[in-house]
């Protein structure tokens, strides 16, 4: 029990210290939002209106110990105030707009990622050497190491330029209006194909060799030789003997990729036009939208915190030394 | 089953575009704004909102001041102005029979309630208004008379570019500055949302609009578009009617795909310049930055031609007035400038390297690179938001024209904002920039008003000078063309002959248009106004009334 409570204690430490850097990092950037708005307008605005225009969107001049107990206090109410780039919207419904697609399509991507990677990982080990393992191991590295932008441009130019088979942009079919009908839900379904695909594509690959890497590993143990000494099958032995081991490993990538799928994919969100969190982080960061950038970095950081804690929740399901300690 | 759902999405997603409204409708797709996703406001004094078909479209100005006509009035909610003999106030006469588009009537009192919504909020006054004008009255229904703080005839162009809204709807407003306007009433040709999502919204038709004989478009789509290159790719397959976006290699990226009616017209807009700060700390660059003759033989490195060709793909107009006037704004040029100064706006390496020397700049510490004549060193780099290609590879052929000249500068790419602080604060030392044109040159050339210095990253070079001040106030204090002309000439001559700026080309007024369904789009043939469909060009309302549905 003992050990839950530690790991709470230094997870609310943990977020503590991110909420913090999170407050500094956009006031260290140079320039501010007002100026920038601004910059581009042909006449010089008065101090009165710049000064009645930041009070609207919440900056006043305060001493900056004082702002961070008035930003503290925001992020536990969870009220990040309005946004800058996109007044008089306020952070959440900026945010809420982009997440349900973010959630969609980082999600969906990184659970296949998962599945199809452990599981080629999985044979991959079973038959190391074979021909299977010699082809796909070290393409698996080699697409690892080729960057999302790249992969993301060159499928776009194909299948949406050349070959015009997938849509190029979009989350849906603009002339589609959003509802629960079959017309819609496919044309969601036929503009993620892309991203989703280049997403997963990319990640296959380090989840195959983690997997590969940690079953070759288990084969050689004991307790898989006596599986097989006890005549088992050896569907059961590579599952229920040696996958389930060495999937520990790999259990923790996925949850810290699933955290940090809060975040966006910046690359892939603003190659094929998609409405996620990402794509607005960034407009956000170029506007300088504090309250924006705050309201998004925080929810990534508790979602990253909250995966990592159910991790620890699930090892403690899964090893049994941890319950004792 | 499954096979034939898929091909006739992808068939729904090929003709995006042409199924969003009732077949009979006149649908023009626009696109006058890159953003990520599209939010409802339609307050039109936001001035972050995405959706930049609010201002002109919705809610029309008093009158538009058509800067291609030389500043020629078009009267828009106001049918004719008339100034005191003064010159201290102004009386604009509304036209009659306007309607809001809900059917109330639009008068003088909608004008005077505007004027005092933006006094009583000043984060509305994003023009300033209420620092320059002193009162406004309503003398009567269809008159409005706005006093100023000194005698004016340039004002009026802030001053008759106000939004006006309905009194009877927004008086009712507790705060107008977050009011996001959900169910607008408009006074423009398109005040009736049809459709909104975050990818797309249609705009139509407003059923009382003043004008509605000149109007022959029914709708205007507008898609969401984040990126220069989703532009293109739309472009290329016939999607957008009129839009504006920099298009690398346009002839064959753009035009191309359809001769016929894929077409650009890139008129001057902006003035690009290189900004020397002479209040730079280090004592050899302000030293020389604040020495005329080290800035004319900066200019004298300057190869605008190949900017113009090689930077800019052809694009940009170039620009070698030496008071940095513009080939847009000719009609006002001192020939007497040119003749006099014109040498130092030419390229001509050695020409720059013979006026160094002679200045005595030569390299005392054996650098291979200049010093100031009292012997310290000018190092400097001329920074440019990275990102912004045309201008960093402007930059690029500036910083080659220097160094051959034996100047030691070089490129800095820094973040647009961290670009724009820079030169807001005064922590530069040079840089690349534009000034925004106004109907007259005067604007430009007021950002060296010594009241203006350091309010805006325009007037950031430190010069000043009180014959020059004296002039730019005289301008707009007469009516007279001729007067104004004449102070015209003296004010290029100061600016010519001490080049406080160094201008080398004037950025295009991005615009592109396609043919294939709608024609009366302004062009190089047909260039009557600024064509551009971007929110901040007042002209594009006349545009809009000029575009018809091919017969």
């Amino acid at each position: 029990m003992s050990f839950i409570i530690r790991r709470i204690m230094f997870y609310l430490v943990a977020f503590l210290v991110a909420a913090t850097i999170n407050f500094l990092l956009p006031r260290l950037m140079p320039g501010n939002p007002i100026d920038i708005m601004f910059a581009n307008a042909g006449n010089s605005l008065p101090p009165e209106a710049k000064k009645a225009l930041a009070e609207t969107f919440g900056f006043v001049e305060r001493p900056l110990i004082e702002e961070y107990f008035i930003y503290l206090k925001s992020v536990f109410s969870w009220d990040f105030g309005v946004s800058i780039k996109k007044y008089p919207l306020t952070v959440m419904d900026v945010l809420m707009q982009a997440l349900p697609w973010t959630l969609f399509l980082a999600g969906t991507s990184v659970i296949l990622a998962f599945c199809i990677g452990s599981l080629l990982g999985i044979y991959a080990a079973w038959k190391r050497g074979g021909s299977f393992d010699s082809v796909i191991s070290p393409s698996a590295l080699a697409v690892q190491s080729v960057p999302a932008l790249v992969i993301g441009i060159t499928t776009l130019y194909i299948f949406g330029l050349v070959l015009e088979v997938l849509p190029t942009s979009y989350a849906y079919d603009p002339s589609i209006d959003p509802g629960f009908t079959w017309e819609y839900l496919s044309s969601v379904f036929y503009h993620a194909l892309m991203p989703i695909g280049t997403l997963a594509f990319v990640s296959i690959g380090g989840y195959l060799i983690t997997m590969r890497n940690n079953m070759i590993g288990q084969l050689g143990e004991e307790h898989v030789v006596m599986g097989h000494a006890k005549g088992l099958s050896d569907k059961r032995v590579r599952y229920n003997y040696a996958a389930r081991n060495a999937l520990l490993p790999s259990m923790t990538a996925f949850a810290l990729s699933l955290g940090s799928v809060m975040g966006g994919s910046l690359i892939i969100e603003i190659v094929f036009n998609y409405p996620g969190l990402g794509n607005i982080l960034f407009q956000g960061i170029i506007a300088r939208d504090y309250p924006l950038i705050q309201g998004q970095l925080i929810i990534m950081t508790l979602a990253m915190l909250t995966a990592n804690l159910l991790i620890d929740f699930i090892y403690i399901f899964l090893d049994p030394r941890l319950r004792k300690a | 089953m499954r096979r034939s759902m898929i091909l006739s999405a992808v068939t729904a997603a090929l003709m995006a575009g042409t199924s969003v409204a009732q077949a009979e409708d006149v649908i023009l797709t626009a696109v006058p704004h890159q953003t990520t996703a599209f939010a409802e406001v339609y307050n039109p004094f936001n001035q972050t909102s995405d959706v930049r078909s609010v201002r002109d479209f919705m809610f029309e100005q008093l009158v538009v001041f058509n800067r291609l006509q030389g500043g020629k009035p078009e009267y828009r909610l106001a049918e004719s102005f008339e100034y005191s003999d003064d010159l201290t106030s102004v009386t604009f006469k509304i036209r009659d029979g306007v309607k809001w588009s809900d059917g109330e009537t639009l008068d003088a009192n909608d004008v005077y309630f505007t004027f005092n919504l933006i006094k009583e909020h000043p984060a509305l006054d994003t023009r300033a208004l209420w620092e320059k004008i002193d009162s406004v009255e309503l003398i009567d229904d269809s008159h409005v008379k706005v006093n100023y703080k000194e005698a004016s005839t340039g004002l009026i162009f802030d001053v008759a570019r106000i939004h006006t809204v309905p009194e009877h709807v927004w008086a009712e407003i507790e705060d107008p500055v977050s009011f996001t306007n959900p169910n607008p009433v408009g006074s423009g040709p398109l005040t009736e949302i049809r459709r909104f999502t975050p990818q797309e919204y249609v705009q139509c038709r407003n059923p009382h609009y003043f004008q509605a004989d000149d109007l022959d478009i029914d709708c205007m789509r507008f898609p969401q578009i984040a990126t220069n290159d989703q532009t293109l790719t739309a472009a290329a397959k016939g999607e957008l009617d009129w839009f504006g976006s920099f298009l690398p290699d346009i002839e064959k990226t753009y035009v191309a795909k359809d001769p016929e009616n894929h077409k650009y017209w890139f008129p001057g807009g902006s003035l690009v310049i290189f900004n020397l700060n002479m209040n730079a700390s280090e004592e050899g660059n302000k030293e020389a930055f604040s020495d005329v003759n080290f800035r004319r033989a900066f200019s004298m490195a300057m190869d605008r031609q190949a900017m113009v060709d090689i930077a800019g793909y052809g694009y940009p107009t170039i620009n070698q007035y030496p008071s940095g006037l513009g080939r847009g704004y000719h009609a006002w040029n001192n020939p007497e400038a040119d003749a006099q100064y014109g040498q130092y706006t030419e390229y001509n390496i050695e020409g720059a390297m013979a006026l160094l020397e002679e200045a005595g700049y030569k390299d005392a510490d054996g650098d291979g690179f200049i010093d100031t004549p009292s012997g310290k060193p000018i190092k400097f780099d001329l920074i440019v938001p990275n990102g912004w290609t045309d201008w960093v590879n402007t930059v690029q052929l500036a910083v080659e024209g220097l160094n051959e000249a034996g100047v030691n500068a070089s490129v800095s790419t820094p973040e647009a904002a961290a670009w724009t602080q820079q030169l807001l604060d005064g922590s530069y030392q040079g840089a690349i920039n534009a000034l925004v044109v106004g109907v007259t040159p005067h604007m430009a050339f007021d950002t060296f008003h010594s009241s203006k210095a350091m309010a805006s990253r325009f007037s950031v070079t430190g010069y000043t000078n009180d014959e020059l001040d004296k002039l730019l106030d005289s301008f707009f204090k007469t009516a007279e063309e001729s007067e104004q002309r004449e102070i015209m000439n003296e004010i290029q001559m100061i600016l010519s002959k001490d080049m406080p700026h160094i201008p080398v080309f004037n950025n295009p007024y991005w615009y592109q248009y396609n043919t294939a369904r709608f024609e009366g789009f302004f062009s190089a043939e047909n260039d009557y106004a600024v064509p551009t469909v971007h929110d901040g060009n007042p002209e594009r309302i006349l545009h809009l009334l000029s575009i018809k549905p091919k017969s």
